[in-house]
């Protein structure tokens, strides 16, 4: 089928011990005997027993530890009112927004993505040398080639784990988060910090009253761990983009308009080269971006309920993108979710992007709403547009 | 351990049932080598999901999951640019670019081209020779770092390919290294999450990112796209064996395009001191900066390690790659990797001769080639490998068909 989507139900209580701990199979039938091995140590060594038996269990996946950060630089509703057309109330009206934080000239993204990853794996209690996979879920990163190996480096990663930027808007996080569920699901992984985090002031026309409200800057993370497949923590996925909508919400490529450079005098070829490009400021269809949201969510999120095996009553908590309070409302009373259950913090943040959920995630961690055992459905939705929810328990 | 890298599923001798991808329940588990079944993982993916007999899911539950590599394709933009034509433009000569870097001509994106559009008949292509119909993709995976959009230019490409069901499309970043790490998360999204068709497309527009005047750089570089589509399948026929991928964020320094901001654009209104501290307009990306130096030694360090990390990984040995294709970044890098793996040179796969470095388009537009060539054949095994920008790098065991 087209939409392949995301299974993690954890398997049935284990029948037997894991016995003797070779990791490698090998077939005799086929033509060409393949040898499959796998060998998750970085010099291949020869695993004691122990070890090795624990390998041969099948994998989960969960949550144990996140972390966020947000910029000191405060702008309230009240401070906007000066520089364009708008007001406190209007603002809070329509889009549930009060103040939001923004980068200021010297300040990193990366180092902000660094401190909410710090923050990760302390609550988890691991160390950096153990993570082994970095992903930075960003659409502005500040280096054209990705900004995850800077908060490796940053956080003292040895053993140089891999680390690289996932770029889908305000799905980002999601998308992180299934992306280190098949990770370690399929590929070996044990460590991976998963973290959301997003500069979209560097991209906002402070000009234009509709979108300037609307944004602020922040970084969010979470450690995904290895487990044995009882104590998985994603139980279910759904994930769509539809390129269709882009028209809706984008930020395009656009060229400069002048030359930095002086060329040579080859005027033809000068007139072929490239003269340097940018981005756009963000340019959004409110409204359009907003029916999109409340239709494509609810039905996401019961989706991955049932591929879960799960109902609505399963759910502790509604973990959505932070975007716009009416959009949080909607589809909480679509899906009959009471409204205690749904956790909101863009007040205080706007919208942050990528970092929405898990700064969203961190705080009412931190402030003892969300405790382990807890069952949340998690939603992001934006660009692309790039849609996708994902059933998980936390701790 | 802190390097988890290239991991197979484990399999077992029991089952060969074919197990068709366009089923639309989706089922994977795992098996302990004893044969004992450690773990059902049970999933319905698909919307309709057709009931199956007891036996029948009990059966397909036992089929791990592989994946393997079905079709590819490429496209390159149409303006050719010779050593002869930089030469007119920046002080350098046909012979010292050829010398130095192996590279003869490049092709550049116009003003009127687009990335995009260049990806999506790569992607077209794979589909072609793979038989898959755009309908039956459900992931698209864009390793870029010169998207056409902030928020990414997959599903732009989901879009033009006709992909309906609205599968999910998103963009990679990892320089260099995108299209191996686009392999291996595409092979992890098929064996633990259930994808079957992954579409993986490396594609770059470096040209847009270059400062035509350095003469040091402005000859390495050019556009192309390329693309392999991932097909599930049993795991007795799967295709990647092993891989082995790392990053050093301490190397950023000799290989990056830095974030600037550019103060030109905006009038703002008269609140001075908040006026102060918003950004000034929109934030744009240096030209590319590289200490070729560095690079060339970390390049030649790493990337022979990290195939021979591999292939230990794979169980296999230095014989038994039929070829090497490296990233095509710079032909005397491409042969000190043969040379310290002793690779002979008629099993290294080279054409960037005639491209340049495309970056993430580089290994499925030399693999493209060398398919539809004659020289890469079904089952023939491949030692790939990415470097670059991060720094990161890191290479894979795979076979082809």
């Amino acid at each position: 089928m087209a939409n392949a989507s995301g299974l993690f139900t954890p398997a049935p209580p284990r029948t037997c011990s894991p016995c003797t701990p070779i990791y490698r199979s090998a077939f005799s039938f086929s033509p060409t005997p393949r040898i499959l091995c796998s060998s998750i140590a970085h010099r291949a060594e020869k695993l004691p027993p122990s070890h090795q038996a624990q390998m041969v269990d099948s994998r989960g996946c969960k949550l144990v530890g996140c972390g966020s950060a947000v910029p000191s630089l405060q702008i309230s509703n009240d401070d906007l009112s000066k520089i364009v057309d708008t007001n406190d109330e209007w603002i809070s009206v329509r889009t549930g927004i009060r103040n939001r934080r923004i980068l200021t000239g010297k300040d990193s993204l990366t180092d902000l993505a660094t401190e909410a990853a710090r923050k990760a794996l302390q609550m988890a209690e691991v160390d950096p040398e153990e993570v082994d996979l970095v992903l930075m879920c960003t659409s502005t990163p500040e280096d054209l080639f990705g900004s995850a190996p800077q908060i490796q480096k940053a956080l003292g990663c040895k053993h140089n784990p891999l680390a690289y930027d996932i770029t889908a808007a305000c799905s980002g996080f999601v998308l992180g988060l299934v992306s280190a569920a098949c990770y370690i699901k399929g590929g070996g992984f044990k460590n991976v910090l998963v973290i959301g985090a997003d500069a979209l002031s560097r991209y906002v026309d402070w000009n234009d009253r509709g979108s300037c409200i609307l944004f602020g800057d922040a970084a969010g993370a979470v450690l995904m761990q290895a487990c044995d497949s009882d104590e998985d923590g994603l139980f279910s996925f759904d994930m769509h983009s539809d390129g269709e909508g882009q028209r809706h919400l984008n930020a395009k490529m656009k060229e400069r308009e002048k030359e930095h450079h002086e060329l040579g005098t080859n005027g033809s070829l000068l007139g072929l080269l490239p003269r340097g490009s940018s981005y756009s400021c963000i340019q959004m269809n409110g409204k359009e971006v907003f029916r999109f949201a409340v239709r494509v969510v609810p039905h996401s999120i019961e989706l991955a309920l049932a591929k879960a095996g799960l109902t609505r009553s399963s759910i502790d908590w509604l973990l959505l993108h932070q975007a716009n309070q009416r959009i949080i409302d909607a589809v909480a009373t679509r899906l009959e979710l009471s409204s205690e259950r749904v956790i909101s913090n863009l007040a205080n943040y706007g919208n942050t992007s990528a970092a929405s959920i898990p700064l969203a995630l961190d705080e009412a961690v931190r402030s003892g709403k969300v405790q382990a055992g807890h069952t949340i459905a998690a939603a992001g939705f934006g660009a692309g547009l790039t849609w996708g929810s994902a059933i998980i328990r936390w701790g | 351990m802190a390097n988890a890298s290239g991991l197979v599923a484990p399999t077992l001798p029991s089952l060969r049932r074919r197990f068709s991808p366009t089923l639309g329940v989706y089922r994977s588990g795992f098996w302990s080598y004893d044969g004992v079944s450690r773990r059902m993982v049970c999933s319905s993916a698909a919307q309709g999901a057709e009931k199956l007999s007891p036996a029948e899911s009990k059966a397909r539950r036992l089929v791990s999951k592989g994946c393997k590599l079905v079709g590819c394709g490429s496209a390159l933009p149409s303006i050719q640019i010779s050593n002869d034509d930089l030469s007119e433009i920046v002080d350098t000569n046909d012979e010292w670019i050829s010398v130095r870097t192996g590279i003869r001509n490049r092709r550049i994106l116009s003003r009127k081209d687009s990335l995009t559009a260049l990806a999506t008949e790569a992607a077209q292509k794979a589909l072609q020779m793979a038989e898959v119909e755009p309908n039956d993709v459900d992931l698209v995976l864009l390793c870029t770092s010169t998207p056409e959009d902030l928020f990414g230019s997959a599903p732009q490409i989901q879009k033009a390919l006709g992909c309906s069901h609205n599968p999910l499309a998103y963009d990679i970043t990892a320089a260099c290294s995108g299209f191996l790490l686009g392999l291996v998360s595409a092979a992890c999204y098929i064996r633990g999450g259930g994808f079957n068709n992954v579409l993986v497309i490396g594609a770059d527009a470096l040209s847009r990112y270059v400062d035509w005047t350095d003469r040091g750089s402005c000859i390495l570089f050019g556009d192309a796209a390329g693309a392999v589509l991932l097909q599930s399948c049993d795991s007795e026929e799967d295709g990647l064996f092993a891989f082995d991928m790392h990053s050093d964020g301490e190397g950023q320094r000799h290989l990056k395009a830095g974030m600037k901001e550019d103060n030109t654009d905006q009038e703002l209104a008269t609140n001075g001191s908040l006026l102060e501290l918003l950004p000034k307009g929109s934030s744009s990306y240096s030209c590319i900066e590289m200490n070729g130096k560095e690079v060339f030694r970390f390049a030649v360090r790493v990337v022979p390690h990290s195939i021979e990390l591999a292939l230990e990984k794979a169980g296999l040995g230095v014989s038994s790659i039929d070829w090497l294709i490296l990233h095509q970044a710079n032909q005397r890098i491409i042969d000190a990797v043969a040379t310290r793996l002793e690779v002979p040179q008629e099993r290294v796969i080279s054409n960037l001769a005639n491209y340049g470095n495309t970056s993430a388009a580089s290994i499925p537009l030399a693999l493209d080639e060398a398919v539809r060539s004659g020289k890469v054949q079904a089952g023939d095994t491949i030692a790939t490998a990415g470097f670059g920008a991060g720094l990161t790098w890191g290479s894979a065991i795979i076979r082809w068909g």
